[in-house]
């Protein structure tokens, strides 16, 4: 099948690529750029399980073909810090590895609590965590990518508007209501404009300051 | 004593990963010279294979291997009896499957050559209604065995007949659930490998890996020890990974082959080619005199589909839990699953006690109603105590909490008291002119399997101390899969509670069957139970190890700077005194018990039939909570699932076809369907479970659907005796009603 050259930039990046003209968005961002963030859940746009900001908009990247894409910018969750992927098969949770030595800042129990040392997380990411937003974790990238498309929109939803921005978004471990919370206690991060999460009454954990 | 980290919100220990995208569910991996494989479906229900030609496919472009069940060394597997086949072979009974594998350069090229399999089939006839399934004997599914049932449970307690003749009140329902399919979000997805000493290495989302292990080395026809199995992070189980799906498929393809190979399933596979929550049919007869609850007369009919899975014990737990957590003392049940050509009937969260609670607490609400009686005074008077019998005449355990939640529930729901009487909140119309109502229902489930059953897991401990007999670091290995339940921040905690250190100095090894020990499945809400006093108490002897070797030479360890101490123990949950039961108290005897209580109000729009849940209260006791956030979560998914049981699930199988095989057609509840929830902890301690923990997992599933459909009677009078309680049906019986 004859080719097409396209380009986009992808967090940040900027890609010249040769894809045949049925490739989706979601394939080519995760067989071609390696960012398996981006999940499939349906393959039809009804899960939202493979959302991402196209050009400041979230959409299934399921149901977008690539040369859609050409020329705009698309974020994935990958985009929001730096990543790791040295895990391996044998080693799937080299993740694990990564954290350790890390002490809980979002427990309030104060023994709990280390150092203070600055993120590496979006506030969402960290709201996520928080607030126990995160279970089998599959729905979570498309979640925060949704999350991420209404608050660069409208940086003070309420609950209803944050429901509504995420009611493509399929979750069947959380119920969704800590994952609305999250995303209530992030605007509020990122309204106090502390792109890093701090401890105490400025924490993103809804925690100490305004609940 | 008090306690640092059990009972502390502490942020899971895979969250970072996951919001970072970083975490690896089984489709992520991209291996070298990978093959991908695709799954040619049976076409029937119900047919005779008579033949598969393969030579058009394996002839097209891209393709290395076609596999049939002549490839396969012992073409059978099953999680309690081998009745399936890897491939088919001779007869294909469900549209689930999988009649030949496609191995293939790319997903497309085996997609492609799918398509040319020619395969012959002679249909035979669709069995696709129990009941007739049940009394049928000349169309047998499977002929060998004579008759379609898969099992049959009866009890029988009391006189029935004759409490049914002499009490006060009597009422009688049918009911009935359907199909309802897990949907995690995750399709299934494995890639398997050799890995560098030659055992055929399997990753894949699995609920119990060392148990899929001993399957596919079985079909395989290889040791034990040859084959490996790996869980990455997983996207959600809920029952539907028990069973095998695609592992054996994807580990003969690459031990065929000698090349990594990768198999995803689409939606639509998904929904396919994996089995579902049980319908269940039930007739309910119970009765009561002076506010007491006299006799329970209780038939179920199972919908198996045509292999065995767990159906037996879903039966058994169906059985349990058929007549409530009351004190009945006449009581009959027959429950009996019957094989058909429908979907599979396997694990879903509640495992028989989800269908069995729409029946029963429908039930305790009317005769509450009959006899003048508030519905939550009646329970009151009639729930089981510590030590109470339970209806199947197996003893009841101490530290029960229900009545407690219930009461929480009830106040916290709306529930007045006056004095020594609770008052329920009074239906009223709203300003939308919609009907207000409210609900109420309380359940139990078992925790871990049955006594009888032996209910073990194994848990490594190694701990690394410095000098001066500090843990400095502290290593687990257990084999207890991390499906999204949050089973791994949960032993962490426990660990590091019992250790008396930081949660950050303990790892959990990945599960590697090749590496860490059996924890036994992630089901029965076991695993903080099971596995957890198998790492408490691995814990508790490592350091006993650890004190007295510091003692014995600290002369000699001078010099070096660590020292560690290794612990393996294997917790086996105590039968105490079944011993001494008789063998049907004892058959459905189990050793813990978790509870649940909810209230649920609804707005019900007569014009179209539309119920809209505006409230869920739930209140469980969960023993002891040793993550609060995390069971937070754990009701609200749980309420998610019970609220899609009750109003929208709903699995369309027509003559064994199933018809709503896409996120499309199989309606579950988004964001903008859920109530407002409130959460109760409730405390009773257990006396076995891990700093007395019970297990919570499925319990707040129970009573959602219960309480939504006492809610929908309170609201307009109608009366849901079939799930989902859709606006057609509602509407239908409101019309009827005359309430237009």
């Amino acid at each position: 099948m004859q080719k097409i050259e396209i380009e986009m930039r992808v967090n940040g990046q900027v890609h010249h690529l040769r894809i045949t003209p049925e490739l989706t968005l979601l394939k080519l961002l995760r067989d071609e750029l390696g960012l398996t963030s981006v999940k499939e859940g349906c393959g039809r746009g009804e899960c939202g399980a493979c959302t991402v900001v196209l050009d400041g908009k979230a959409v299934p990247s399921c149901l977008v073909l690539s040369v859609q894409a050409r020329g705009k910018s698309v974020v994935t969750v990958e985009g929001l810090t730096p990543h790791n992927t040295t895990s391996t098969p044998e080693n799937p949770y080299s993740h694990i590895a990564s954290e350790q030595g890390e002490e809980s800042l979002y427990c309030s129990n104060e023994e709990h609590k280390s150092e203070i040392s600055p993120t590496r997380l979006h506030p969402l990411q960290e709201a996520f965590i928080a607030n126990g937003a995160v279970q089998c974790g599959y729905c979570t990238p498309g979640m925060i990518m949704s999350a991420k498309a209404l608050l660069d929109e409208n940086p003070h939803p309420d609950r209803a508007a944050i429901k509504e921005a995420i009611s493509g978004n399929l979750c069947r471990c959380t119920g969704y209501y800590q994952i609305v919370t999250a995303i209530e206690n992030a605007a509020k991060c990122l309204e106090k404009d502390s792109p890093r999460a701090i401890l105490g009454s400025e924490s993103c954990t809804g925690e100490g300051g305004e609940k | 004593m008090t306690s640092r980290i059990v009972g502390c919100s502490v942020p899971r220990v895979d969250g970072v990963a996951k919001v970072k995208g970083e975490a690896k569910y089984p489709g992520d991996w991209y291996l070298p010279h990978m093959l991908y494989a695709k799954v040619l479906w049976s076409q029937y229900p119900h047919a005779r294979l008579v033949e598969i030609d393969t030579s058009r496919a394996e002839n097209a472009l891209g393709v290395v291997r076609v596999l049939t069940h002549r490839d396969v060394p012992n073409n059978e597997f099953g999680i309690a009896e081998f009745d399936q086949h890897v491939l088919a072979e001779d007869v294909v009974r469900w549209v689930g499957e999988p009649v030949a594998l496609v191995v293939a350069e790319s997903e497309s090229a085996a997609q492609t050559a799918c398509e040319l399999i020619d395969v012959l089939y002679e249909p035979l006839p669709v069995i696709d209604d129990p009941i007739v399934a049940m009394d049928d004997s000349t169309l047998l599914i499977h002929p060998e065995r004579g008759s379609n049932t898969v099992g049959r449970n009866r009890v029988e307690r009391g006189d029935v007949f004759k409490a049914l003749r002499t009490a006060e009140v009597v009422i009688e329902g049918q009911y009935r659930t359907p199909h309802v399919e897990h949907a995690f979000l995750q399709p299934e997805a494995g890639l398997a490998y050799i890995d560098n000493e030659g055992r055929v290495t399997v990753i894949v989302g699995a609920q119990w890996p060392h148990d899929d292990v001993r399957q596919i080395a079985h079909a395989l026809g290889l040791p034990r020890d040859k084959v490996r199995e790996i869980v990455p992070a997983v996207g959600g189980a809920f029952g539907g990974r028990e069973d095998i799906s695609l592992q054996i498929l994807v580990a003969l393809a690459s031990w065929k082959t000698g090349r990594p190979v990768k198999l995803v399933w689409s939606r639509e596979e998904s929904i396919r080619g994996h089995g579902k929550r049980h319908p269940f049919r039930m007739q309910y007869r119970w009765g009561a005199t002076r506010g007491r609850i006299v006799v329970a007369d209780i038939s179920i009919v199972a919908d198996a589909g045509p292999y065995t899975s767990t159906t037996r014990m879903v039966l058994d737990a169906a059985t349990a839990m058929a007549a409530g957590p009351y004190k009945i003392p006449n009581v009959r049940i027959d429950a009996v699953a019957v094989y058909t050509n429908n979907p599979v009937g396997m694990a879903m969260r509640g495992f028989g006690a989800p269908q069995v609670a729409v029946a029963s607490e429908q039930i305790v609400d009317k005769l509450a109603i009959a006899q003048g009686i508030d519905p939550v005074q009646f329970r009151l008077d009639n729930l089981i105590d510590d030590g109470s019998t339970l209806p199947t005449g197996s003893p009841g355990p101490r530290g029960v909490g229900i009545k407690e939640a219930l009461l929480k529930a009830a106040v916290a729901g709306g529930w007045k008291r006056q004095g020594q009487h609770l008052l329920k909140p009074a239906r009223r119309k709203l300003e939308d002119g919609r009907y207000w109502g409210i609900g109420i229902a309380c359940c139990f489930k078992n925790v871990g399997y049955r006594a009888i059953h032996a209910d073990q897991s194994t848990a490594t401990v190694e701990l690394s101390l410095d000098k001066a007999g500090n843990i400095t670091n502290v290593h687990i290995a257990i084999g207890a899969s991390e499906v999204g339940m949050g089973v791994h921040t949960v032993l962490t905690q426990l660990a590091a509670e019992t250790l008396g250190i930081a949660v950050s100095k303990v790892h959990l090894h990945p599960i590697d069957t090749g590496k860490v020990p059996d924890a036994g499945s992630c089901s029965a809400s076991r695993q903080t139970y099971v596995s957890g006093n198998a790492v408490v108490r691995a814990c508790r002897e490592a350091l006993k190890q650890a004190r007295r070797s510091v003692s014995g030479t600290i002369g000699k360890e001078r010099e070096k700077n660590r020292r560690t101490t290794k612990v393996e123990l294997t917790y086996r949950v105590d039968t105490g005194d079944i011993t001494s039961m008789s063998e049907a108290e004892m058959h459905f005897a189990y050793r813990s018990y978790g509870y649940c209580a909810q209230v649920a109000e609804v707005a019900v729009d007569s014009s179209t039939g539309q119920v809209e849940v505006l409230r869920i209260v739930s209140a469980q006791d969960v023993g002891r909570a040793i993550n609060p956030a995390m069971i937070e979560g754990q009701v609200g998914g749980s309420v998610q699932m019970g609220l899609g049981f009750a109003l929208m699930e709903e699995l369309i199988v027509s003559q064994g076809v199933v018809n709503t095989n896409n996120l499309t057609e199989y309606i579950m509840p988004t964001a903008l369907d859920m109530p407002e929830l409130t959460t109760i902890i409730v405390e009773t301690p257990d006396l076995f479970g891990p700093y007395g923990a019970k297990g919570m997992g499925e319990m707040p599933t129970l009573p959602t659907a219960p309480a939504i459909m006492s809610a929908i009677r309170d609201a307009i009078g109608v009366e849901v005796y079939e799930l989902p309680a859709k606006a057609e049906y509602v509407w239908r019986h409101v019309r009827r009603k005359g309430m237009v």
